[in-house]
């Protein structure tokens, strides 16, 4: 770890089995596979490294335009483009294998099936170290989001993905529901070790002087720092109703808004969008955590995690 | 234009610190901003954009990217038309104020070894990274021959820059009142028949550059164009800006924004909004 994290902060938390050394991750789809972002950070220095989706087969993405900017954040329908895992196992994991940071795999599909066949052609990588499921993607035609904002759909892609592996596994949820608790709850008894929060909430924009819609989709998922109070508000719903951890994300971008998502609830945090803005983004955020607690007093960053007073 | 040899010695972008040290309205609506990157000055290539973060609350958040117009020493020049949020934001900018910005970034021109004549073809503000390359053409000794168009006289941009470094420069306005009455891609047509051309560059609305790429394509010579697309991350990461070719879809931030024209699978859905 770099000299400027303190000796006297213990920046280390544990997501199940897998200890990782700082609570900051990145929110997939925003860092592909973190080769994009070693010319301006060390990515050795990341709790874990959170890749893009993966799917079984390549998946082309969405038309464009896909990016809307919008008051505080920005509308995405990128589709969840990806080469497909065997390019995926050849390119990225290849690339990550001289890497010393954790990987977890964002694992897409539009079926069931899929789900699990990506796993099981990761289950023979031995750079892989737990799974994030995608049932939250808004931007895909079938699967994605649909698993994600119904128990029944949630739990029965959880299952069939915990039987095909004993790694860590986290669900990454959606916050375009009713009761995000409830969900939380479902994939938890599914067997997830963990989830995380927030996905994109779904949004559009129209231009008003072509009476087009911005997005070639016409909705899109809306982050940045426009959702953060909706994510912090469903961590702290979530942390409170499941006792797995609890990856927090959705417009963090400083050391404050990581603050805030760990006395929500969150043992860990991701950085999103942040990442297009400044690289440094999650550096920035893991120096500031440290100093946070330096500056307390408080000896380890997971005494932060569920600190929040009432 | 993969694998040449040339993209393989480019520097790694950085973020860097600058400062405006000028910033002044060249013609309506558009702005020349000045300014001290001496980082990104030293390692810039033609055809090259840097990614410059104009805001720092979080009214708008994403950075803008800008074609390098040209260096003068430490200094880089950015041309841009005041059209959005972004823009706006820079043309408010005044000497002294800083910033920053991410770069050099994408996949510039390509100079192929041995040419001796180039056409340039412009359209309005395509012009902005066309005129670091006409000095570098004109440097290694290549003719340059210059298409430029605008809706009128007074929205010609940059035509004294031109006019230094090439061979002939031709005129095209919509309203006829400077040079040849009508589109650049008329001017264009004219002098690919009447030039021996071993490349075109082109920069403009994409609706043009389809155009001088078909032109191109039925005189023989190669084409290079440089497209627009919405972009967030600007360095590969985001998958915002992708361009549709025959060897599948490419970012046009770090594999363009140059383009060789004849993989370019042109799609006129794509509409940049406004920046």
């Amino acid at each position: 770890m770099s000299g400027r994290v303190s000796h006297t902060v213990d920046m280390s938390v544990k997501l199940g089995e897998l200890t990782l050394r700082t609570p900051v991750l990145t929110a997939s789809g925003t860092f592909a596979s973190g080769r994009e972002f070693a010319d301006f950070i060390d990515l050795e220095r990341l709790g874990a490294v959170v890749t893009k989706g993966v799917s079984l087969e390549p998946w082309e993405g969405s038309p464009s335009p896909r990016i809307a900017e919008t008051p505080s954040g920005m509308l995405n329908s990128i589709g969840l483009q990806n080469p497909g895992v065997e390019a995926f196992c050849e390119d990225d994991l290849a690339w990550l294998s001289s890497v010393d940071v954790p990987v977890i795999v964002n694992v897409s599909g539009h079926t069931v099936l899929e789900y699990v066949s990506v796993i099981e052609r990761l289950e023979v990588e031995p750079r892989v170290d737990a799974y994030e499921i995608n049932i939250s993607c808004p931007n895909v035609d079938s699967g994605g989001m649909a698993f994600g904002t119904a128990c029944t759909p949630a739990e029965e892609v959880t299952r069939a993905c915990r039987a095909a592996t004993s790694r860590p596994l986290i669900v990454k949820l959606s916050p375009n529901v009713t009761d995000i608790a409830e969900i939380a709850r479902a994939v938890v008894a599914s067997g997830a070790d963990g989830v995380s929060l927030i996905n994109t909430l779904l949004g559009m924009a129209i231009d008003i002087r072509t009476f087009r819609p911005k997005l070639a989709r016409i909705v899109g998922g809306l982050s940045g720092p426009a959702i953060k109070p909706v994510a912090l508000r469903m961590v702290w719903q979530v942390a409170g109703a499941v006792d797995v951890p609890v990856i927090g994300m959705g417009g963090i971008t400083d050391t404050e808004d990581a603050v805030e998502f760990m006395l929500a609830g969150a043992t860990a945090i991701s950085v999103g969008t942040a990442n297009f803005v400044d690289p440094t983004t999650v550096m920035r955020v893991t120096d500031g955590l440290a100093e946070f607690c330096r500056t307390r007093s408080i000896a380890r960053v997971s005494n932060l995690t569920g600190a929040m007073r009432t | 234009m993969s694998g040449c040899a040339c993209s393989e010695h480019a520097v790694p972008p950085a973020l860097e610190r600058v400062e405006v040290v000028a910033n002044d309205r060249v013609a309506s609506g558009v702005g020349l901003v000045v300014l001290h990157a001496p980082r990104t000055a030293e390692t810039v290539r033609s055809g090259q954009f840097v990614h410059v973060r104009l805001a720092h609350g979080t009214s708008f958040i994403l950075r803008r990217p800008f074609s390098v117009h040209r260096v003068r020493g430490e200094r880089i020049e950015i041309l841009y038309q005041v059209l959005g949020t972004g823009t706006r934001t820079l043309a408010e900018r005044e000497a002294g104020d800083e910033m920053d910005l991410i770069g050099p970034l994408g996949h510039g021109w390509e100079i192929p070894p041995g040419i001796a004549h180039a056409l340039l073809v412009a359209g309005g503000l395509g012009v902005a990274p066309l005129g670091m390359l006409a000095e570098e053409l004109a440097a290694r000794g290549v003719a340059v021959t210059v298409a430029t168009g605008a809706p009128n006289k007074e929205r010609l941009l940059v035509r004294d820059l031109f006019e230094g470094v090439a061979r002939r420069v031709e005129i095209a306005t919509d309203d006829g009142s400077c040079g040849t009455r009508g589109f650049v891609t008329g001017v264009c047509e004219n002098l690919l028949a009447d030039e021996a051309l071993d490349v075109v560059y082109t920069c403009g609305p994409e609706s043009m550059q389809r155009i001088v790429a078909a032109q191109a394509a039925g005189a023989g010579v190669p084409c290079q164009v440089s497209l627009e697309r919405l972009m967030a991350c600007g360095i590969g990461a985001c998958l915002s800006c992708v361009v549709r070719t025959s060897q599948g879809l490419k970012r046009a931030c770090v594999d363009g924004p140059v383009f060789d024209a004849a993989v370019v699978l042109w799609d006129l859905t794509e509409i940049p909004a406004k920046q």
